[in-house]
């Protein structure tokens, strides 16, 4: 594979020719990533760039390397551009040539995902809005530091986002028979093994003669019922009955609709012949070879259908996820109890296990005591238990120090703690835990040149080497873990499950939003609906973390940037839907 | 050995590159141990910095040596 990469701190060029005389090379593709000139609906003049260069260009590198392992490639080109880069220029090329377009798509996708996870490259600085047009050139000329920049938080909702889905990488696939399959993650592109169809096959009811063939008077060979498969030349003026779906004899057929003749015996008179030759050709559908469901794809009821369809029974696909849920609190009771004052119903676990449901997964759910030796014997009796779960969830109580309680219970378990905040309401006691690492799971799928060194497993020591584990401590109140789950868990899950995260989309609020500026980004409960064809969005009543009602008709978590206050009518916002359990999530 | 600091680390410790001169090799802890000695600013990123040794991501395990270079990589943002 040829690879060219360049670190510029000069304007991308506006066109590049696509490579020449690389052989087999169907597809060339190419992708340019663009200052986006308003975040947030804070408006963005440019952006500063900076990047540890030695370090960015072999990173490049080694991902591209590492990817087309799985989706071949030819050759590569990367262009970043770095230093100040004003909105809707561009600040990342890449341009991919490949064999077929489906492995170029897949390529350029999960490049561009990991370049942002594992590439030393940071955007730095939005200038402020008063410095437009050519200040904003000269200041890339002289490369002057803006004098008021805008530093981005980096424990924001965006940045623990990007934590977890650094740490959340795949899991290794297993191969698992379809009817096991619903719901997985494919992790190999599947392919058409043949054409489809693989022969030319009749699309009517009626008699197969030549298309060059003149002719009125025919006389019938053979008659091919559906199931037949009888190869053989068809000669100028003859003709076989075929049925609808038929496979036909040999290529270059005309299927006569049996409307459109008159027949006596083995004589067949042609009376009318239509434009159409009535033949699904072969490979009309598909191609051999022609990507079908593409690795990266949430395994639902139609992508299943295809796999059938071309035998392929035991599909490589993400393992079924181990998942371990403790509640804490000693004022939990169960919800068959009648809690004493001072108690509550634990709602927590039913609202986990439901949303859980999404994910192919198995559950286990259980309560730990609120006294931290009395938790930690508890947990030191579950150590197989624990070692085994892919992802452990802790509910924190509602008491004094629960966050403490919960940290320390990771780290007793062997958790580093990548974070304990997020600037996010509600919610923002969260916390996220690692045992094993990144750098870990990087090693194990390195395929080429070996020159990534294989470490021991990093913090702890209950984990074997290599199984990355995650954990979430999640704050006590039911609406706190419903949109944590929704943001954070699902991201986590979709990372270890190698399937797409979370995407927020775009609505239109259906009222004014009247809020305080909040220092934190706001995940509002919400519901929307179609109106006319647009997405209106109807922001729910909630006062505390704690409020729950509006969990009953939420199917949406609008996202309400820091400091904002109010949003007008009709405004369009950024939301994440909540999760139903259509199609396995 | 040389320490690059790169983007919000560079507002935490004021500079882009420090010298530290190891009288043995350290590992992850040590080298974590010397560089809050001397920035404790960098404490409160510290749960979000990835360490690369000579232009790769570091092994939790690696040993820094006095030749090596070394990078704190907070969490990145390029594309």
């Amino acid at each position: 594979m040829e690879i060219e990469i360049q670190l510029t701190d000069q304007p991308i060029a506006e066109n590049f020719l696509p490579p020449t005389q690389l052989g087999a090379v169907g597809a060339w593709l190419e992708f340019r990533g663009v200052v986006r000139g308003e975040e947030n609906g804070r408006i963005i003049r440019a952006l500063e760039y900076e990047a540890y260069p030695e370090m960015a260009g072999r990173e490049i590198r080694r991902l591209l390397q590492d990817i087309s392992a799985r989706h071949p490639c030819r050759a590569a080109k990367v262009i970043h551009r770095v230093g100040i880069i004003p909105a809707g220029e561009t600040a990342i090329y890449v341009g991919v040539a490949s064999p077929h377009r489906g492995e170029a798509l897949a390529l350029l996708a999960e490049f561009m995902d990991r370049l942002k996870q594992d590439v030393p490259i940071w955007k730095r600085h939005a200038l402020p809005t008063n410095i437009v047009g050519d200040d904003v050139r000269s200041l890339t000329l002289s490369a002057k530091k803006p004098e008021t920049p805008h530093v981005v938080s980096y424990k924001s909702l965006d940045e623990a986002l990007l934590e977890i889905r650094t740490h959340c990488q795949p899991l290794p696939a297993v191969r698992t028979p379809l009817a096991e399959s619903f719901g997985r993650v494919l992790r190999e592109t599947v392919c058409a093994p043949e054409d489809l169809p693989p022969v030319d096959r009749s699309m009517r009811d009626g008699y197969a003669i030549r298309a060059d063939d003149a002719p009125e008077i025919f006389s019938v060979v053979d008659t091919i019922h559906a199931a037949d498969w009888k190869p053989r030349q068809l000669k100028s003026g003859e003709a076989m009955r075929v049925a609808t779906g038929s496979a036909l004899p040999c290529g270059g057929l005309w299927v006569v609709m049996q409307e459109h003749v008159e027949r006596d015996g083995d004589k067949l008179r042609v009376v009318r012949r239509e434009n159409s030759t009535n033949v699904r050709l072969r490979g009309e559908e598909v191609r051999q070879g022609q990507p079908l469901v593409s690795a990266g794809t949430k395994l639902n009821a139609g992508a299943l259908a295809i796999l059938a369809t071309v035998g392929n029974v035991n599909p490589l696909v993400s393992p079924r996820l181990r998942i371990l849920h403790f509640t804490t609190g000693d004022e939990i009771v169960t919800p068959d109890q009648t809690p004493k004052p001072g108690q509550i119903r634990d709602s927590n676990s039913i609202l986990i296990r439901s949303l859980l449901q999404n994910f192919p997964c198995d559950v286990e759910q259980d309560h730990l005591p609120e006294d931290f030796e009395a938790a930690k014997s508890e947990i030191a009796n579950r150590k197989s238990q624990i070692e085994n779960a892919d992802v452990l969830l802790v509910s924190g109580g509602a008491s004094v120090g629960e966050t403490d309680f919960t940290r320390a219970l990771l780290e007793q378990l062997g958790f580093g703690i990548v974070f304990s905040q997020v600037s996010v309401r509600p919610g923002r006691p969260l916390i996220f835990g690692v045992n094993g690492g990144a750098s870990v799971l990087r090693s194990s799928t390195a395929t080429e040149g070996g020159s990534v060194p294989v470490p021991h497993c990093g913090i702890g020591s209950l984990a074997p080497p290599n199984k990355v584990r995650v954990a979430f401590g999640l704050p006590g109140n039911p609406l706190a873990h419903f949109v944590c789950f929704h943001f954070a868990v699902a991201t986590a899950l979709a990372g270890l499950t190698g399937g797409e995260p979370p995407e927020f989309l775009r609505g239109q609020l259906d009222e004014k939003l009247d809020d305080k500026p909040c220092p934190r980004e706001t995940l509002w409960p919400a519901r929307w609906e179609w109106n006319d064809a647009t997405l209106r969005l109807h922001l729910l009543a909630w006062a505390s973390s704690g409020d729950i009602t509006c969990l009953a008709t939420a199917n949406a978590l609008v996202r309400v940037p820091a400091n904002q206050g109010s949003i007008e009518k009709f405004a369009g916002v950024d939301f994440l839907p909540v999760m139903s359990m259509i199609g396995g999530g | 050995m040389r320490v690059l600091f790169f983007a919000q680390l560079k507002d935490a410790t004021g500079c882009n590159a420090v010298e530290l001169a190891a009288a043995s090799p350290l590992n992850t802890a040590q080298l974590w141990t010397e560089l809050l000695q001397r920035f404790p600013a960098l404490a409160a990123h510290r749960p979000n910095v990835r360490l690369a040794r000579n232009w790769e991501y570091a092994a939790p395990d690696a040993i820094f040596a006095d030749n090596d270079e070394v990078a704190l990589i907070p969490p990145v943002s390029g594309g």
